[in-house]
C-alpha cells in the first residue's frame, strides 16, 4: 500500500515535469480561472454585506406624545420586546434626537439653526429593529394601538422596494458564481484532459502489460491535485499580493460595512484551495476513466 | 516441441468443450480454448464468426489470412479489450468474459504482447521500458532488478540497456518489446505482425528468438502475412478468411494447398 502510494507519487511528480509545458499550461488555466471564481466571490461578499448593512437599517419608528411618562415609554417597550420579529427597541429622546440632527447638521457643513429656537420641536421616539425587515406589519399594527404613540412613520413602500432589489442582487449574485463554477470546471476538465491525452500511449502500454487500473489511474489523478494544488497556491498568493491595493480601496468604499477580512480571507483560502484540488483530482478522474472502462 | 505438462485437474468448463472434438489430454493442457466465438461489432460488422480453437501449452501457432480477416478481433479477445459477442474464450482455464473487472489485469499478465510498431516509451531506456511493466504492476523494486536484467540478456540487449528506443535499429527495438512481453514469465506469447516494419533478414533475427522462447516452454501466437517465414518453418498454421478459420493444420505452408 505505502509503495503503491510511493509508486504513484513519484509516477506522478514524473509526469508532471517530463510533460512540463501541458502541465504549465494546465496549471496556468487552472491560476485563470481560480482567479475569476475568487474575485467573483470577494465581489459578492461585499454586495452581500452592503446588503445586509441596508436590511439591518430597517427599522420602525414611531413619534412619542410629549406628554408620555417614562414609565408607560418602558411598557410599550416591554410589550414590544415580547414579539418574535423584534430584534431591539431604542429610546430617542427629544433632547437625543435633537442632538442627533446638530451633529448631521454639522457633518454636512450647514450652520446650527436650532440654535435660534426656542424649545426642542423634536418628538421623542421608539426606534424597532427587526430580525426579519420583510415583517413588520405586526409591530406597526402594536404600535398603532399604542395610548402614547403620536404616529408611526410609514416605511413599508420603501421597505418593499430595498427588499425586491436586495433579493434580485443576492440571486443573481449567487447565479452568478455558480456559473462562473461550472464554466471553470468544463474549462479545466477539458486542460486537464488534454494533458492526459498525451500520455494515452503510455495508458495504452499499461494495460497491455497488466497494470491494474488503480495503478494506471492513481498517477495521474495525483498528478490532477498536484497541477489544483499549484494552481491554488499561485492564485492566493496573487491575491495576497494584490490584496493591500485592494483592500485600501475596499475599506475606503465599504468602510461602513461590518466586512470582516478575517473570514474573508479563511473563507477564501478554503474555497481557492478547495476548487484548486477538487477541479484537479475530477479533471484527472474523468479523463482516465475514458481509457479505463472497455 | 511437445513439452511434457502435468494434465491439469479437469474443470467441468474445459469437459464440456470436450464436444468440440478434441481429446481430453489435448483440452486439459490447452493454454487457450477458443469453442465457438463470435465477434459482432456494434456497427453490425462481424469480425468473427463460430470459431473453434485450442493451443496446446507449448506449441507455435502461426495465424495467417488477409487484412480484415479477424486477426486482430482476436487478439483484442484474448486480452479482453472486446467481449466476444457469442461462445467462450478460456484462457489458462479462465473464462475471460467472466473474470471480474478487477482480474482482467492479472489474465493481461499471463499474455505478452508484442505488436508490429513495438509499442515502446521514447524516454525510457531499454532497461527502464523493460522494468515499466514490472513497476505497473506493483512488483517490489528488488525483484524487478534481476527480471530485467534476465530477459534482455535472453533477447541479447545487455550491451544496449541504457539506450533510448530512438537510437536503436528496428530488430532491436523490437526486441526491447519481445523482452518486456517475457518480463512478467507469461505462459503466452502474441506477436501480431512483428516483421512487418523489419527487413527479411532482421525479421528472421526476431522468428529466431521468438523460437528460442518457444524452444524454453513459452506457447507463441505469431499473426503474420510473411508467408517465406511461415511455408520454411513448417508449424502448425491457422488461416483466417472473413472471420471464419477455413485451415487449421499442422506443418502447414502460408497458402492454401487445393
Amino acid at each position: 500500500m505505502i509503495s503503491f502510494v510511493a509508486f504513484s507519487l513519484k509516477r506522478a511528480w514524473q509526469g508532471f515535469w517530463r510533460n512540463a509545458l501541458m502541465s504549465i499550461a494546465a496549471t496556468a488555466t487552472m491560476v485563470l480561472m481560480l482567479m475569476l471564481l475568487a474575485g467573483f466571490w470577494i465581489l459578492r461578499t461585499g454586495l452581500q454585506a452592503g446588503l445586509d448593512y441596508t436590511e439591518s437599517k430597517v427599522e420602525v419608528v414611531a413619534d412619542l406624545k410629549d406628554n408620555a411618562k417614562p414609565a408607560e415609554v418602558a411598557d410599550v417597550e416591554s410589550r414590544l420586546m415580547v414579539l418574535p420579529e423584534v430584534k431591539d427597541v431604542h429610546y430617542v429622546s427629544s433632547d437625543e434626537a435633537l442632538a442627533r440632527y446638530r451633529q448631521r447638521l454639522a457633518e454636512q457643513g450647514e450652520d446650527d439653526l436650532t440654535q435660534y429656537l426656542n424649545d426642542n420641536p423634536l418628538h421623542a421616539s421608539l426606534e424597532v429593529k427587526l430580525d426579519d425587515p420583510s415583517v413588520f406589519g405586526n409591530v406597526v399594527e402594536q404600535l398603532r394601538g399604542e395610548e402614547i404613540v403620536e404616529k408611526v412613520k410609514e416605511q413599508q413602500k420603501t421597505v418593499d422596494s430595498l427588499l425586491t432589489i436586495t433579493n434580485v442582487l443576492s440571486t443573481a449574485g449567487t447565479v452568478i458564481l455558480l456559473v462562473i463554477a461550472f464554466i471553470v470546471l468544463f474549462i479545466i476538465v477539458n486542460t486537464i484532459r488534454l494533458a492526459v491525452v498525451a500520455r494515452a500511449e503510455e495508458i495504452e502500454i499499461m494495460r497491455l502489460v497488466g497494470a491494474s487500473d488503480a495503478f494506471i489511474r492513481w498517477p495521474f489523478v495525483f498528478e490532477g491535485a498536484m497541477v489544483g494544488l499549484l494552481g491554488a497556491a499561485v492564485t492566493l498568493g496573487l491575491l495576497f499580493v494584490a490584496a493591500e491595493p485592494i483592500g485600501n480601496f475596499m475599506v475606503g468604499f465599504f468602510t461602513v460595512l461590518p466586512l470582516r477580512f478575517g473570514t474573508l480571507t479563511r473563507d477564501l483560502v478554503v474555497l481557492v484551495g478547495g476548487a484548486g484540488l477538487g477541479l484537479g483530482i475530477l479533471g484527472s478522474w474523468v479523463s482516465v476513466r475514458t481509457y479505463l472502462i472497455r | 516441441m511437445t513439452v511434457p505438462i502435468p494434465a491439469a485437474p479437469a474443470r467441468s468448463l474445459r469437459r464440456r468443450l470436450l464436444g468440440v472434438g478434441r481429446d481430453q489430454a489435448a483440452a486439459d493442457r490447452a493454454v487457450l480454448v477458443l469453442h465457438d466465438v463470435t465477434k459482432t461489432y456494434p456497427n453490425g460488422k462481424t469480425a468473427l464468426e463460430d470459431v473453434d480453437l485450442v493451443i496446446p501449452e507449448g506449441d507455435f501457432v502461426f495465424i495467417v489470412g488477409p487484412s480484415g480477416a479477424g486477426k486482430s478481433t482476436l487478439i483484442k479477445l484474448l486480452i479482453r479489450d472486446e467481449l466476444a459477442t457469442h461462445g467462450a474464450v478460456i484462457l489458462d482455464g479462465q473464462d475471460v468474459a467472466r473474470l471480474p473487472r478487477r482480474q482482467v489485469s492479472m489474465i493481461r499478465r499471463k499474455i505478452g504482447i508484442v505488436f508490429q510498431d513495438f509499442k515502446l516509451l521514447p524516454t525510457k531506456t531499454v532497461w527502464e521500458n523493460v522494468a515499466f511493466a514490472l513497476e505497473v504492476t506493483g512488483t517490489p523494486q528488488r525483484k524487478i532488478r534481476p527480471a530485467v536484467d534476465r530477459v534482455l540478456a535472453l533477447v541479447g540487449l545487455t550491451a544496449q540497456r541504457d539506450q533510448l528506443p530512438g537510437q536503436l535499429s528496428g530488430g532491436e527495438q523490437q526486441r526491447t518489446a519481445i523482452a518486456r512481453a517475457l518480463v512478467h514469465d507469461p505462459r503466452l506469447i502474441i506477436a501480431d505482425e512483428p516483421t512487418g516494419n523489419l527487413d527479411p533478414l532482421i525479421s528472421w533475427e526476431i522468428i529466431q528468438l521468438l523460437l528460442r522462447i518457444n524452444d524454453l516452454g513459452v506457447t507463441v501466437m505469431m499473426a503474420t502475412h510473411n508467408a517465406d517465414v511461415v511455408t520454411a518453418l513448417r508449424k502448425r498454421v491457422v488461416a483466417l478468411e472473413e472471420g471464419r478459420i477455413i485451415r487449421d493444420e499442422v506443418g502447414g505452408i502460408y497458402h492454401r494447398v487445393d
